[in-house]
């Protein structure tokens, strides 16, 4: 199976940087040698085809509205939007998903988004106590998704 | 009794801004001006770093083009240390322009710009973005995305990675480029030129249905600015000056770039902190010029490549002079991006691009230095001094969107008085005053070094500045 990691965030924002360093950790430690990772600051249309190759797909990002350290996995349902936004510097895992069955006709069967919760945005490449704990336990999890194992997603 | 609209935040541009319309006691727009709101003040905060420091510092300027601060800053620290860089290291810097170009031009043309010109400029602004276009054109959509993940990849497969590579330094570049990964790229341009080309004639096609803004976006007598090669074409990473005016005579050449406070003077105004250079010999504000695409191809004889050249004639037909509509700043875009594709190309296949020898060495000779080269929306500039350690002591940035400032200003005033009738702000009036804005493509962040979102609010003002009203995204 094809899987792809898709990881966005600012490496020099604290918090914000999580889902990159997740990402970096996940060299070497994932089943598949052949799964693509793709950081990037955020999600781009570009970035809709490498989508449309993959069967499988784990997005990775922080968050500013959930407590810090916690951890969220929600499937992506890969539903086409109506078109809301007037700029592409926000683009949601839906949206892309949407972007890559309009323009290259298809889109991975399953996508999670895997979010941590974060309390420091402040310039500066350190993590915040409660998301440096998190960490073993998201890298874990994202782990199981890709490798096929069940994960309680929320 | 006058009034003012303002347009906060203009949407579908890079950085921060907003435009107010004055009227006047008629209900006529009597001036129009276009505010960028912060600043970040990359030439302040240089100051005392070590000049080496300065391409991987002033990079971070924007993460639209940071090539082209990337080059300028390095060629200025070349001007420092006295010294050219190696063949191939010249080729290979000259790739990495064109291939930012061609992602800087895909991201405005497909991304901001083609909203309007597919959904209409009166579509419904939640439709009026690259995903109501992917739903209307997939194809096109494809294309653009195509073309800019190229530029992108040409990017980080010379340089390392797309975005703030480090990989240009003072003297050269830091690793020379691989047959394979030549080969490679080389495989990849028969269908980005088919793209490219594919996109020109459907571009074309639409021109008709555009008369009223090719009419009144920007479309007025100026000068135009930008770096000419010896051999008379653009010179996107190295030449000299040339000044053209509207009639597509030559008002100055041969300009040396390290003289340029010789000839663009630097004006400030309260409402921006955009600066607004002029030419010099004709004073502010009449010194208006506009640099960038249209520019470029207003100011040479020839294209210089096959493809693109075909394509030049055809534009410089559309005037039997300069082409003079800011509007065709889209049209020219489409042009150099096929220009970039097929120069890339030779380049690639000159026996020299894979020379080992990628930088040479040398220590401080000079104590000011200028590096100029041409960004995807215009000229810029990067000017340093040092102390005798090196440190910087002074740095004055001109860059693009700032040389297109007056242009810009003017451009709205004259699309607002075509299309805002009344004091009531209707969405395609908005979004017509906003598409002058965009079609010089500006980079804010780049031109007032600004941090925050862009964004877009149209204000309408009495005389005695009280606000009727406002139009926010």
């Amino acid at each position: 199976m094809t899987s792809i990691v898709l990881a966005c965030g600012n490496a020099l924002r604290g918090d914000d940087g999580v889902g990159l360093y997740l990402a970096h950790r996940l060299y070497g430690a994932i089943c598949d040698a052949e799964t693509e990772i793709v950081c990037s600051q955020q999600w781009l249309p570009e970035q809709a085809e490498d989508l449309s190759r993959a069967q499988l797909a784990v997005f990775i990002d922080a968050s500013v509205a959930m407590k810090a350290g916690e951890i969220r996995v929600r499937q992506v349902r890969g539903v086409d939007e109506k078109p809301t936004a007037t700029t592409t510097h926000a683009l949601t895992p839906e949206r892309l998903m949407g972007l890559a069955r309009e323009v290259f006709g298809r889109a991975p069967e399953r996508a999670y988004l895997v979010t941590v919760g974060g309390s420091s945005f402040e310039h500066g490449a350190e993590f915040s106590e409660p998301v440096k704990n998190a960490i073993p336990a998201a890298l874990r999890q994202i782990q199981e998704l890709l490798c096929d194992e069940p994960v309680r997603v929320g | 009794m006058g009034n003012t609209i303002t347009i906060d935040p203009i949407t579908r541009i890079e950085g921060h801004a907003k435009i107010t319309l004055h009227l006047d006691d008629s209900g006529d727009v009597a001036a129009a001006h276009f505010h960028t709101t912060q600043f970040r003040g990359f030439e302040k905060l240089c100051e005392g770093r070590p000049f080496y420091e300065m391409p991987y510092l002033m990079e971070r300027i924007c993460g639209i083009c940071p090539v082209s601060h990337l080059l300028a800053s390095a060629k200025a620290c070349d001007a420092l240390l006295a010294m050219k860089v190696p063949p191939a290291a010249g080729k290979l810097r000259r790739i990495l322009e064109l291939a930012q170009l061609i992602q800087s031009h895909a991201l405005s043309f497909f991304y901001l710009s083609s909203p309007d010109l597919i959904l209409g400029m009166d579509a419904d602004p939640k439709e009026r973005n690259i995903f109501g276009v992917a739903q209307k054109q997939p194809e096109l959509a494809k294309w653009g995305i195509r073309l800019r993940q190229f530029g992108q990849q040409i990017i980080e497969t010379l340089a390392g990675k797309r975005i703030h590579p480090a990989w240009v330094v003072p003297g050269g570049v830091n690793e020379p480029l691989s047959v394979e990964k030549r080969d490679k790229l080389l495989t990849q341009i028969p269908e980005a030129i088919s793209i490219a080309q594919k996109t020109l004639k459907g571009f074309k096609w639409q021109l008709e249905n555009f008369r009223a803004e090719i009419r009144t976006f920007a479309n007025f007598p100026s000068l135009f600015m930008g770096l000419v090669t010896i051999d008379e074409r653009a010179g996107y990473y190295q030449g000299k000056l040339r000044f053209t005016d509207a009639l597509g005579n030559i008002v100055a050449d041969e300009l040396d770039p390290a003289n340029y406070q010789d000839f663009i003077g630097e004006a400030v105004e309260p409402y921006t902190f955009m600066k607004f250079p002029y030419y010099k010999p004709m004073g502010y504000p009449d010194g208006m010029y506009r640099v960038g695409p249209l520019a470029r191809l207003n100011l040479v004889d020839n294209c210089g490549t096959p493809l693109a050249q075909q394509e030049w004639i055809e534009f410089r037909d559309l005037e039997r002079s300069a082409v003079l509509s800011s509007f065709h700043y889209h049209y020219a875009r489409l042009i150099e991006i096929l220009f970039a594709l097929e120069h890339i190309q030779e380049y690639l296949e000159d026996p020299i691009i894979t020379k080992k020898q990628a930088k040479y060495s040398a220590s401080l000779n000079n104590l000011e230095g200028v590096g100029c080269c041409e960004a995807p929306r215009g000229t810029l500039i990067h000017h340093y001094r040092v102390n005798e350690e090196g440190l910087i002591t002074f740095a004055n940035l001109i860059i693009a969107t700032g040389h297109n400032n007056l242009a810009m200003n003017r451009g709205i005033l004259q699309a607002a008085r075509h299309f805002v009738r009344s004091e009531k702000l209707t969405e395609g009036m908005l979004n017509r005053v906003e598409a002058v804005i965009r079609a010089f493509d500006p980079c804010l962040s780049c031109s007032t070094h600004t941090d925050g979102h862009m964004a877009l609010q149209v204000q309408l003002l009495r005389p005695d500045g009280k606000l009727v009203d406002e139009i926010r995204r």
